[in-house]
């Protein structure tokens, strides 16, 4: 066997999220689900265990005691940042500095190497840093829609990487900034909320013509949407970018761990995100670390689409990879 | 660690994930809370994740179409009692997203058996959206019934 190593699948509990907070899978399923999903295991700190931003010794137990018994591998804890969580001001930077803190350390606890982080942050990466090295953790931005590639924000993020020069900070692309259309779920969410067909076929064709928010926003206005049609657009500019795949080539020193959203599963495809084209860039510019399958669509049977989800990547892993 | 016929994820047979309103499909009790008789409903967070007691803004309820005065109203979490206006300044107390609370709301006459027609609204704030701040509105309608009293 010559084979080149190929990055890996794993599963971002964000997937089973509905079934979780109305206790249909626990997190014991949760971790069992993981087993036969890859392997690697992705967890949403303020979700998935009590006690946050700190990790209690009862779920340390509980977490490393399932990781034993199913064969898995921690990849990625997702932290937050919630700077609007007090209700008259933003948190100070010396605020969010004292709530990431615990989440680092409670995330090296439970064996993960990767922490997510939002964007936030990046008002103190300077001083995670010495914690990640402390902790050795690596740290990602999560580069999600509208953090496209491409945009001004990330352009931002990535001259700071460099400037910090420091392997411990990068990036966590997630696939939602690679839409080629409006998926199904988001239309059908702008026709549940009363925009017309007409409305909808509106916003369809700005969103595909790229259009600034703002001005689509003044468009939909102009057009006759009222402010439930306006929160549809913040929705889907919010959540379906315009990045290029070949652009993750820009950015293939500081990938750290990437989310792999979607919405549906169609003969085989996500017919609205570039999934072929993402794991023909994954595979070019050589990444071997973890993709997290991350559903995000409506009422499903998450298990059995997070499976079609993987097996449309090893479809297009082993059409793409290199022998 | 499969058992025979166990089938990981549940499959065509597990149950669908239910409803997320903020008032849960419980009974309601009839209590005395600080002296005070009273009714409780139990609650649960409408998100996604845990939030600091600081990210919920407001709750409104009214039963049978009554309002019910915020100041007599009472958030009770994990064995402690809360005013509404005490949550603003709570961003350490954290509702974890499993947990249900209960709704206090201070009711003199006894209310009827049988079922009562209870509305209300949660707004919350997640405290994260790249977009900036914005409240969250949680409405939530339903017919619940007086526990019967053993």
């Amino acid at each position: 066997m010559s084979d080149t190593a190929v990055f890996k699948l794993g599963i971002s509990f964000h997937t089973f999220v509905q079934e979780y907070i109305s206790f249909v899978y626990s997190f014991e399923d949760m971790m069992e689900m993981a087993s036969v999903l890859g392997g690697g295991v992705e967890i949403v700190g303020p979700s998935n265990h009590r006690g946050f931003p700190e990790v209690t010794p009862e779920f340390e137990r509980a977490f490393k005691s399932a990781v034993e018994r199913y064969g898995l591998v921690p990849t990625c804890y997702g932290s937050y940042a919630d700077p609007f969580m007090l209700p008259d001001r933003d948190l100070t930077p010396e605020e969010m500095y004292e709530y990431i803190v615990p989440q680092l350390k409670g995330a090296a606890k439970l064996g993960f190497p990767v922490v997510r982080l939002q964007y936030f942050s990046h008002l103190i990466a300077e001083r995670l840093i010495p914690w990640a090295e402390k902790l050795g953790l690596r740290m990602g931005y999560e580069l999600h829609t509208p953090l496209t590639i491409e945009s001004p924000t990330v352009l931002m993020l990535r001259e700071q990487i460099d400037r910090l020069g420091s392997d411990r900070l990068g990036l966590i692309p997630d696939f939602g900034i690679f839409a080629r259309s409006i998926p199904q779920y988001h239309l059908d969410m702008g026709r549940r909320a009363g925009m017309s067909e007409e409305l909808i076929a509106k916003g369809q064709q700005l969103w595909a013509a790229k259009t600034d928010k703002h001005d689509a926003i003044e468009a939909v206005r102009a057009a006759g949407g009222d402010e439930k049609a306006v929160s549809w657009v913040n929705m889907v500019w919010g959540s379906l970018g315009h990045s290029e795949p070949a652009a993750l080539a820009e950015i293939k020193d500081h990938i750290v761990h990437c989310h792999g959203k979607f919405y549906s599963i169609v003969d085989g495809d996500e017919p609205d995100l570039r999934y072929e084209e993402v794991v023909k860039s994954l595979l070019d510019i050589g990444y071997t670390g973890w993709v997290s399958t991350e559903y995000e669509g409506g009422p499903a049977d998450t298990f059995a689409i997070a499976k079609a989800h993987q097996e449309m990547m090893k479809t297009y892993i082993n059409k793409h990879r290199q022998r | 660690m499969q058992r025979e016929g166990h089938v990981i994820g549940g499959g065509a047979q597990r149950p669908r994930p239910k409803d997320r309103d903020f008032l849960c499909e419980e009974d309601i009790r009839q209590t005395v809370l600080e002296g005070r008789p009273g009714l409780l409903f139990r609650l649960r967070l409408p998100s996604y994740r845990s939030l600091p007691l600081s990210c919920i803004e407001r709750i409104e309820l009214s039963v049978d179409g009554r309002p019910v005065e915020e100041a007599g109203m009472r958030l009770i979490l994990g064995g402690h009692s809360y005013r509404l206006d005490e949550l603003p300044g709570l961003s350490k107390v954290f509702w974890w997203i499993l947990d249900q609370a209960d709704l206090f709301v201070p009711w003199s006459e006894r209310l009827q058996a049988g079922e009562h027609e209870v509305e209300g609204m949660m707004v919350t704030v997640e405290p994260y959206m790249t977009g900036g701040r914005y409240a969250m509105y949680y409405p939530s309608r339903r017919r619940l019934a007086l526990a019967s009293e053993e």
